[in-house]
């Protein structure tokens, strides 16, 4: 019964939380640019203007893949509130990641052919990175389900920082921030128009953006994990790694798919590696 | 019981013979169809009544049946003798000899001859006459319609099917021999009837590329059963018994024995096509598709696999076993960055079969509990989305004149049901809550605890896969004009394609009683726990149903949503306002239509093919010699 | 209520696509300037998308002259209602200085119906940013019509 609570939670935490964080996002970085910035409720309101709008599709297959999409990000954050298995939300969250990729090729669209295809490099790039963290998780807790964390009483950024680290990379790409925005991004104006989401339109659009406010969560949930004994902290962790996202958003140049995996596969699982080695070696 | 073992081993055999000499097509159409079907029924029957205890096969016509093997055995090694001396092959002269005078010491110098009860069925038997019983009996079937349309693409003067369909048959049982052996001269003599009926296969169209790799094929499967040989002398110096079952249950006895052992293993790897063996795989990808899909799904390859989960408990926490762990990871993540760069559809199938392979053969070096039981649940689960997928290759071949998966690009335009059951077939491989993904979660949790080595690979490896079936799934997908003509399909060809596509649907979501009635008894300490039909470990559980209900519940509405599509506004894509009247084609130059055209990513300057192959395989090489030493 | 919101969100989130029908670039200018911290329409909730597939309003400055005439046809056709149409500058409403060039049609109006005018050459940041808010009303009005 708790857990059909917790999953309740988590289903309806994931849009309000990460439709207020992208707001906040958007203040934040008008704030780092001297300007006002949008309302913190704007993104509900695009969301919202978006379902109102007119169905349009290039085929069904779009249709299909947006709905996946949205379904396959809401059950990994539910199995995340249900503390299941790590491993098991990282593997549903893929199901969402591939139906993006795969929706975007059905369309006859260059600009969502590339983007599909770049966003198979970002997957490529940060899958081992979060597999790596589930180990590291394992090997701190003795169990890959999400439940043992609570038995320790040291966060585990002390054993894994590393990882934490490492994490930041999967982070940022998960997000959607510079410098490795280059599949899609949040501004509209670059040489792939919108990448993967140009040819979403309307309703399909806004399930799609629920969907990343889905995964957003999921990701902070699991950057969260590394300070649980203390919900300050905890906060306090959380937000300081999300004013760097943006601030790296917001100094760093877009970089191309083949200087992102160079840089997330030696330095982010060479991060990963050193840390998991410190943990065998305890 | 033994009737129904009789069935499996020798029924296949005897339907081959009909095949051969009754040469009429009608006949041999039934006969296929009929063997398939009994085959089947067996596997089943031989599931219903349960593991058993090792039997005594008796004698044939006076003749006793060890005789019989060995005396076959040695005919056996005459006939690739005679092929490797056609050929001009002086690799498969040197190992086929070397075997024959190897194994004339062994039977009869060394074997004290006691009666050795041939045959054993326990769990994993079982599940392995199931996956080659039920998955070779379809692609049987789904050759038929296949090889008509071959051979008159051929324009073959003499229709060569008889020999065909032979191999196919004779094949099938040698495989249900191979498991269910329990005299390892037996499984010696199954091991090599498979290689010969392998190497015919292949070299079946009997064009140059066909014969060289067959000869590849042949000599690099020789080379395992030399290994075979030696593994099995260098044990038995020390067990002093050819009885498995005994084997196994004493353990690993000391170095010279899991030296055996190792070699044993070594053999495994080739059959299994593990690098440095991979290009015989790849090779065999000539062969028709039926071929590809029997010898490299269902049965071949698993055979080297089967090999090595067979002999598990003989090197359980030896060195050799970590190292069996690490040659397979390697495997599985080095075919699947090969793979990344590859646009050929069979050869990606090639490249992710023999990464697959790897990942079991990993399994099977971790060598506890769960990974043993991720090893099996691999088995099951990619026979059958493998097999389903070279089907769906070779349907597409014979549809679009092409297997490489830039020409399938846009396929549901033209051939929906095709292209939507490869897509199906597509996402079984890589998605949970599928069999596979389950395997591969399961190898991964087994993974963790050993060895950071193999965690590392096994992480690479799974985000590579995912890489190159996502975008081959995706290439298939596109419009359909209204009205457009319904694909026409023979009924031959679609129900193989049905069953083994509904099956992997189904039988993913019935993983948890899959495990629990045939694997669970398999261990003394089972590895998970079924609850509420979800899979529990001490270390995490995987909720098989309630993943499949909610994420099927899920899809099915999805799926009905865009069954409605026509509501919504057919819009073509966005061409920056020059897109002209047909779909994706802009104006361009002088005002004429430019068609859509693209092409994927393969990242040619990291996973070049002929760049990483050597490397590889140098790599590869040195961590079996690495292997097989640590075992002294 | 959940109707309610929508409507309400819709003039609070107004996407807009700028197309340059053949401007002298001024217009274009002052379009862009508008993004600057200096206007800064996001604001508004205002955003510049590349793509007519998420806009709802379309900004077109400069002349239709009968090459580009079917691209602005295209682009507008591939914006999903509802939308609105705003037309900037001088050249934009009529045509301006160019309009009896030989290969110009004239304004955007000849081409696709326009909601706004805003006149100016080139028109001010101040008057793009009401001429948006007029539009939005104005589609506002045309939503609560067509039900």
């Amino acid at each position: 019964m708790d857990i059909l609570i917790l999953v309740i939670i988590g289903l309806l935490a994931g849009p309000l939380l990460g439709g207020l964080i992208a707001g906040m996002d958007r203040r934040v970085t008008a704030w780092f640019q001297s300007r006002q910035g949008p309302p913190i409720m704007q993104p509900f309101y695009d969301v919202a203007k978006l379902f109102g709008k007119e169905k349009m599709v290039v085929n069904q297959w779009q249709i299909l893949c947006a709905w996946v999409y949205v379904i396959a990000a809401a059950i990994s954050l539910a199995l995340f509130f249900a503390q299941s298995d790590l491993l098991l939300i990282f593997f549903v969250q893929a199901v969402g990641a591939v139906f993006l990729v795969m929706g975007a090729m059905a369309a006859k669209s260059p600009y969502s052919q590339v983007g599909a295809q770049r966003e198979l490099m970002q997957i490529l790039a940060y899958e081992p990175v979060l597999v790596m963290v589930c180990v590291g998780f394992y090997m701190v807790t003795g169990s890959f389900s999400l439940g043992a964390v609570w038995q320790q009483d040291m966060p585990l950024l002390a054993k894994m920082p590393l990882l934490y680290l490492a994490l930041g990379y999967a982070l940022t790409i998960k997000l959607r921030k510079s410098p490795f925005d280059f599949s899609t991004s949040h501004h509209g104006h670059q040489e792939l128009v919108k990448g993967v989401l140009t040819e979403y339109s309307g309703p399909y659009l806004g399930l799609i953006e629920i969907a990343h406010w889905y995964e957003t969560v999921l990701v902070l949930g699991l950057c969260a994990l590394f300070w649980h004994t203390n919900v300050i902290w905890m906060a306090l962790l959380l937000i300081v790694t999300y004013m760097l996202e943006i601030l790296v958003d917001n100094t760093m140049a877009r970089m191309t798919w083949r200087w992102m995996l160079k840089r997330v596969w030696l330095v982010g699982m060479g991060m990963c590696v050193v840390n998991l080695i410190w943990l065998y070696a305890r | 019981m033994s009737n129904l073992l009789l069935l499996l081993i020798l029924m296949p055999a005897v339907a081959a013979l009909v095949c051969y000499f009754v040469r009429s097509s009608a006949v041999r159409k039934l006969t296929v169809v009929a063997a398939g079907v009994i085959l089947m029924a067996a596997s089943l029957g031989l599931l219903g009544q349960g593991a058993f205890e090792p039997i005594a096969v008796g004698s044939v016509l006076g003749i006793s049946s060890d005789f019989l093997v060995t005396v076959l055995d040695f005919a056996l090694l005459g006939v690739i003798l005679f092929y490797g001396i056609k050929h001009k092959s002086v690799l498969i002269q040197v190992f086929t000899l070397a075997q024959a005078a190897l194994l004339v010491w062994f039977e009869v110098v060394m074997v004290e001859h006691a009666a050795v009860p041939a045959l054993v069925g326990d769990q994993l038997s079982l599940i392995m006459v199931l996956v080659i019983s039920i998955i070779g009996s379809l692609i049987c079937i789904f050759a038929i319609p296949y090889m008509d349309k071959h051979e008159e693409h051929l324009h073959l003067k003499k229709s060569r099917q008889p020999q065909f369909f032979f191999y196919l048959l004779l094949f099938l049982g040698a495989m249900n021999g191979l498991v269910l052996s329990n005299n390892i001269l037996w499984m010696y003599f199954f091991f090599e009837v498979t290689t010969f009926c392998s190497f015919v296969l292949i070299g079946h169209d009997a064009t140059e590329i066909a014969t060289k790799n067959s000869v590849r094929a042949l000599w690099m499967n020789s080379l395992g059963g030399l290994a075979f040989v030696i593994g099995m002398m260098l044990a038995y110096m020390k067990t002093g018994t050819l009885d498995i079952s005994a084997i196994l249950a004493a353990g690993p006895q000391g170095a010279l024995m899991v030296t055996g052992i190792g070699f044993i293993c070594l053999a495994g790897f080739t059959k299994a096509a593990q690098i440095p063996f991979q290009s015989w795989l790849l090779g065999a990808m000539v062969a028709p598709t039926p071929v590809s899909a029997l010898l490299h799904s269902s049965t071949m390859v698993k055979a080297g696999v089967f090999v090595l989960l067979r002999f598990a408990p003989a090197y359980v926490g030896t060195f050799l076993s970590t190292g069996v762990a690490i040659c397979g990871a390697f495997t599985f993540v080095a075919c699947a960055a090969l793979c990344i760069g590859q646009s050929n559809g069979k050869k990606i199938l090639a490249y992710s079969t023999i990464s697959n392979l790897g990942l079991i053969i990993c399994c099977a070096g971790i060598n506890t509990p769960l990974a043993l039981t991720a090893a099996v649940m691999l088995i099951i689960f990619h026979a059958i989305s493998k097999s389903l997928l070279f089907l769906c290759v070779g349907t597409i071949e014979q549809a679009i004149g092409s297997r490489d998966i830039e020409d399938m690009r846009g396929l549901y335009a033209k051939f929906p049901r095709t292209a939507t059951i490869t897509i199906i077939g597509i996402l079984t491989m890589i998605l949970p809550p599928f069999g596979v993904l389950m395997g591969k979660w399961m190898a991964m949790e087994a993974g963790a605890d050993t060895n950071i080595i193999i965690v590392v690979m096994l992480a690479m490896g799974s985000a590579l896969t995912v890489v190159y079936w996502a975008r081959w799934g995706g290439s298939l997908m596109s419009s359909r004009k209204e009205g457009a003509p319904a694909e026409q399909q023979a009924v031959l060809t679609r129900l193989p394609l049905t069953v083994l596509c509904v099956g992997a649907v189904v039988l993913s979501c019935a993983a948890p009683w899959i495990y629990n009635s045939m694997l669970a008894p398999m261990f003394k300490v089972a590895p998970f726990t079924v609850s509420f039909g979800s899979l529990n470990s001490a270390t995490g559980s995987f909720a098989v149903v309630p993943l499949f209900i909610a994420l099927g519940l899920g899809v099915l509405f999805a799926a009905k949503s865009a069954f409605g599509f026509r509501k919504a506004r057919i819009m073509p894509p966005y061409l920056s306002g020059a897109n002209s009247t047909e779909d994706g084609t802009y104006v361009g130059p002088m005002n004429g239509d430019v068609p859509f055209s693209a092409g994927n990513m393969y990242l040619g300057e990291l996973f070049a093919e002929g760049k990483l192959t050597p490397i590889f395989n140098v790599l590869a090489i040195g961590l079996i010699v690495l292997m097989l030493g640590g075992a002294l | 209520m959940f109707g309610s919101f929508i409507k309400k969100s819709r003039a609070k989130s107004p996407w807009i696509m700028h197309f340059d029908c053949g401007s002298c670039n001024g217009c274009d200018i002052e379009v862009l300037a508008c993004l600057t911290p200096l206007y800064d329409v996001e604001r508004f909730g205002i955003i510049n998308v590349g793509n007519p597939k998420h806009a709802d309003v379309l900004l077109v400055t400069g002349t239709v002259n009968h090459r580009n005439k079917k691209v602005l046809k295209n682009l507008y056709d591939q914006m999903p209602e509802p939308k609105a149409v705003i037309a900037i500058g001088a050249c934009g409403n009529t045509g301006g200085v160019f309009r009896e060039a030989y290969n110009v049609v004239g304004g955007v109006d000849k081409i696709i119906p326009v909601d706004v005018y805003v006149p100016g050459c080139p028109a001010k940041p101040e008057a793009i940013i009401d001429g948006v808010v007029l539009g939005l009303a104005k589609f506002a009005q045309k939503v609560e019509e067509a039900e």
